[in-house]
């Protein structure tokens, strides 16, 4: 781009991290085999993504009870769950989904299954009562976003999870875990049947994500053809992502914890710096550390957002995969009146985020809403 | 035997002693049409002829063809040495293997042994004695075999007359500049004063930050859709957010519309002088917005001198929607990008705005200032070759 700018739409995509590509980089200069090919070449690039698998396994689950299909995306790991697991009777989910689950349990209805969306609380986070009063013995699947992708929200899963185990045992239970692997805490109880990551998010690459999926938890192809990942998802692997979704990880869950905390700090210190008769606050306290999200009530976040960007900030309005409709269907359904929806900017870090940066993001944020009120008003 | 593609050129004949120019027009436009694709173009008594070409490739070379105005139709045949046997070769494959034909037959070569009967009843009695299912119907055959004897011993058998968009050769009626917005009136407009002619430069205007870059995106896309029938080169953008802030500010609100209409034409006067244009052109249409009142065009006209060109003033939407899906710009059209934001719309516009209150509440404004600063935005994107942002 050429121009500095401070970048705080990380929960859309973040920059690769340049230390995992450049370990990565040998898949694509030297051992760019094709890892199903028996010779041993070919082979032992095989055996690179198996580690890379348990490793990225390993991080929140016991890899001896779990496995991990390599996907295209966070999405298509959400599709082949709810496809795979939502043949019958009805399928729980909540509003406050990212479009990958609502669109996929949305098209269930064309396949005979019924798709229930459970109400969700003021913060974006699901309402655990509603979602076990719509769990019943019809109940295939019942999936939760993990970190809500547009408030920061996050969801109790694992309590969730056995809830529901509890009232249905048959009920599989999955969790859109991509904004949360490799940014919060996470470790999945036995109940957590199926969870969907994605690489691009903590510093990997776009065009890589993962389902993982309980041993024993029957999944079919969504893809068919040369019968890779265990037939699971047919076509050559993309190595050099994985790879480096691998190497990127392997950072990330180094530093969590650490992280998780530097950057709970910046939230609060951009927040604080946010001229309250501005800007309103929408994400829980409880939330995710690296979302904040906002609203400038009474202007266009679209319009403020190009403002931003001519200024060198670039700041999210909501969901980019929704991005297309007026007001965002999840802040909808958190029951903000059209006066806040219009102005929900999302705030969203990574631990490239300096202090100095959100310090300097305040500002702007404070002068352009300001500007943009003067002349709209 | 060679695949051709025959043209037959549509009002053109009737322009007496302009002929010659229209026909270098015409000829131009189709050697533009082909661009990229190895052809050779020939033009022969009352007609062209394409040669030479790719025989694969032969559905992009009609598409172009069918694109270009002053196509009256054209039909894909074969070219052969005008022998009987070479003749019958090709008609076997012009012919449907059943139904209702007729062959016909054109000989400008008088010299050919057979006269145009015998050779239609040759040719007929051929295809009739081996194919059982077909069956010659002289008055409203479903199939013709057309057989062209040449005067230089070729001879050109086709079937299908496939009917071309019609109109004039673009170049042949001036320039016209063509406010552009991302919806679907516009290009529609555009089509049909290109098909009378008329070169369409293009011309948007944009509200950045109010509008986004998707809606600039779409009107490119919409400005190259058209440029396939229309010769234009370039899309011009000039931005208004200015204008509409100051409008917003000092201005009564219920005519923002028609107050930033009136720049917006005074803006479109100036760019068309400098790009040697001679009219304005809108996708108006009588009464569908609330600017498009007799009111608003009359408050609008009065600021310019050229003529406003508005091809569509009489009609309604479902005919327009028809003509933007028949020269495929209307998927691009749809595309949900707002190229105004609502930020500044009036709630209630006013429709049948007075001049006096016009002129009263304009005179707030610094309107030559805000008009010069306004085309110092102005960007230039060559399409085709796209180039400059907003």
């Amino acid at each position: 781009m050429g121009r500095q700018i401070i970048y705080l739409d990380n929960a859309a995509t973040t920059r690769p991290n340049a230390r995992a590509t450049e370990r990565a980089g040998v898949f694509l200069t030297e051992r760019y085999f094709n890892p199903s090919a028996l010779y041993s070449d070919g082979f032992s690039v095989g055996v690179e993504l198996k580690k890379a698998r348990e490793f990225l396994l390993s991080r929140v689950v016991d890899p001896t009870a779990y496995d991990l299909t390599f996907t295209s995306c966070g999405t298509e790991a959400d599709n082949q769950a709810v496809f795979c697991c939502g043949k019958r009777g009805n399928v729980v989910t909540t509003a406050g989904e990212h479009a990958a689950i609502y669109a996929s349990c949305t098209e269930l209805k064309n396949r005979g299954v019924e798709p229930r969306f459970v109400p969700v609380l003021p913060d974006g986070g699901v309402d655990p009562e509603a979602l076990l009063r719509a769990v019943d013995e019809k109940t295939s699947l019942v999936s939760v976003i993990h970190v809500n992708n547009e408030t920061g929200a996050i969801n109790p899963i694992a309590q969730l999870a056995k809830r529901v185990k509890e009232k249905n045992p048959r009920a599989l239970f999955h969790a859109d875990g991509v904004q949360a692997y490799g940014k919060i805490p996470v470790r999945l109880p036995k109940e957590v049947d199926l969870y969907s990551v994605s690489a691009h998010k903590i510093g990997g690459l776009k065009g890589t994500g993962a389902l993982i999926h309980k041993k024993g938890v029957h999944l079919s192809p969504y893809l068919f053809g040369g019968g890779q990942e265990n037939g699971l998802r047919s076509g050559t692997e993309n190595v050099f992502g994985v790879m480096t979704f691998r190497y990127a990880a392997e950072e990330k869950f180094a530093s969590l914890d650490r992280d998780c905390e530097r950057i709970g700090e910046l939230r609060e210190r951009l927040f604080s710096g946010l001229d309250g008769r501005l800007f309103r606050r929408l994400s829980p306290q409880n939330g995710t550390p690296y979302i904040l999200t906002v609203s400038a009530e009474g202007l266009r976040g679209e319009v403020l957002q190009h403002m931003l960007s001519d200024e060198g900030l670039i700041v999210g309005t909501g969901s980019a995969c929704s991005s297309r409709h007026r007001y965002s269907r999840v802040m909808t359904a958190c029951g903000y009146t059209e006066k806040t929806l219009d102005g929900v900017l999302r705030l969203s870090f990574s631990p490239e985020t300096t202090l100095e940066e959100v310090e300097t993001a305040a500002k702007i944020l404070n002068e352009t809403a300001a500007r943009l009120k003067q002349k709209t008003e | 035997m060679e695949k051709v593609v025959i043209i037959r050129y549509a009002e053109i004949h009737l322009k007496g002693k302009n002929r010659g120019f229209f026909e270098r027009v015409f000829t131009v436009n189709l050697e533009r049409a082909m661009r990229g694709l190895r052809h050779e173009l020939r033009r022969t008594s009352g007609r062209y002829l394409v040669e030479n070409f790719d025989a694969e490739r032969i559905d992009e070379v009609c598409d172009r063809i069918s694109r270009v105005f002053g196509v009256h139709s054209y039909s894909v045949g074969y070219k052969v040495q005008s022998g009987l046997d070479e003749i019958y070769a090709v008609a076997k494959e012009v012919c449907p293997a059943e139904g209702t034909f007729k062959v016909e037959t054109h000989r400008a070569d008088k010299k050919f042994p057979m006269t145009s009967m015998e050779i239609n009843a040759a040719i007929g009695g051929r295809l009739l004695s081996e194919r059982a299912g077909l069956k010659v119907d002289v008055h409203r055959p479903n199939a013709y075999v057309y057989i062209d004897v040449r005067e230089n011993g070729t001879a050109l058998v086709f079937g299908e007359f496939m009917k071309g968009p019609g109109g004039m050769p673009v170049g042949t009626a001036g320039k016209g500049l063509l406010l552009i917005s991302g919806g679907i009136d516009s290009p529609v407009a555009g089509y049909l004063m290109a098909k009378r002619g008329m070169t369409v430069e293009c011309l948007h205007f944009h509200s950045y930050p109010y509008t986004n870059e998707q809606a600039k995106e779409k009107v490119v896309e919409l400005t190259k859709i058209l440029s396939r029938y229309s010769g234009t080169a370039a899309l011009r953008t000039v931005s208004v957010t200015h204008i509409q802030e100051e409008i917003h500010k000092r201005c009564a609100e219920d005519l923002m519309i028609t107050l930033l209409r009136r720049f917006m034409y005074r803006i479109a006067e100036r760019v068309a002088k400098k790009i040697g244009g001679g009219c304005l052109i809108t996708g108006e249409s009588l009464g569908q917005v609330a600017s498009q009142t007799i009111e608003g065009i009359t408050s609008s006209n009065s600021v310019v001198t050229l003529p406003v060109l508005r091809p569509l003033i009489g009609f309604d939407k479902e005919e327009i929607i028809t003509r933007s899906v028949a020269m495929g710009a209307y998927e691009t059209s749809v595309l949900p990008f707002e190229d105004c934001c609502t930020v500044f719309l009036p709630e209630f516009p006013a429709i049948k705005p007075k001049m006096s209150y016009i002129l009263e509440e304009e005179s707030k404004l610094d309107v030559e200032g805000l008009l010069e600063e306004a085309m110092g935005t102005m960007k230039v994107i060559r399409i085709g070759e796209e180039k400059g942002t907003y």
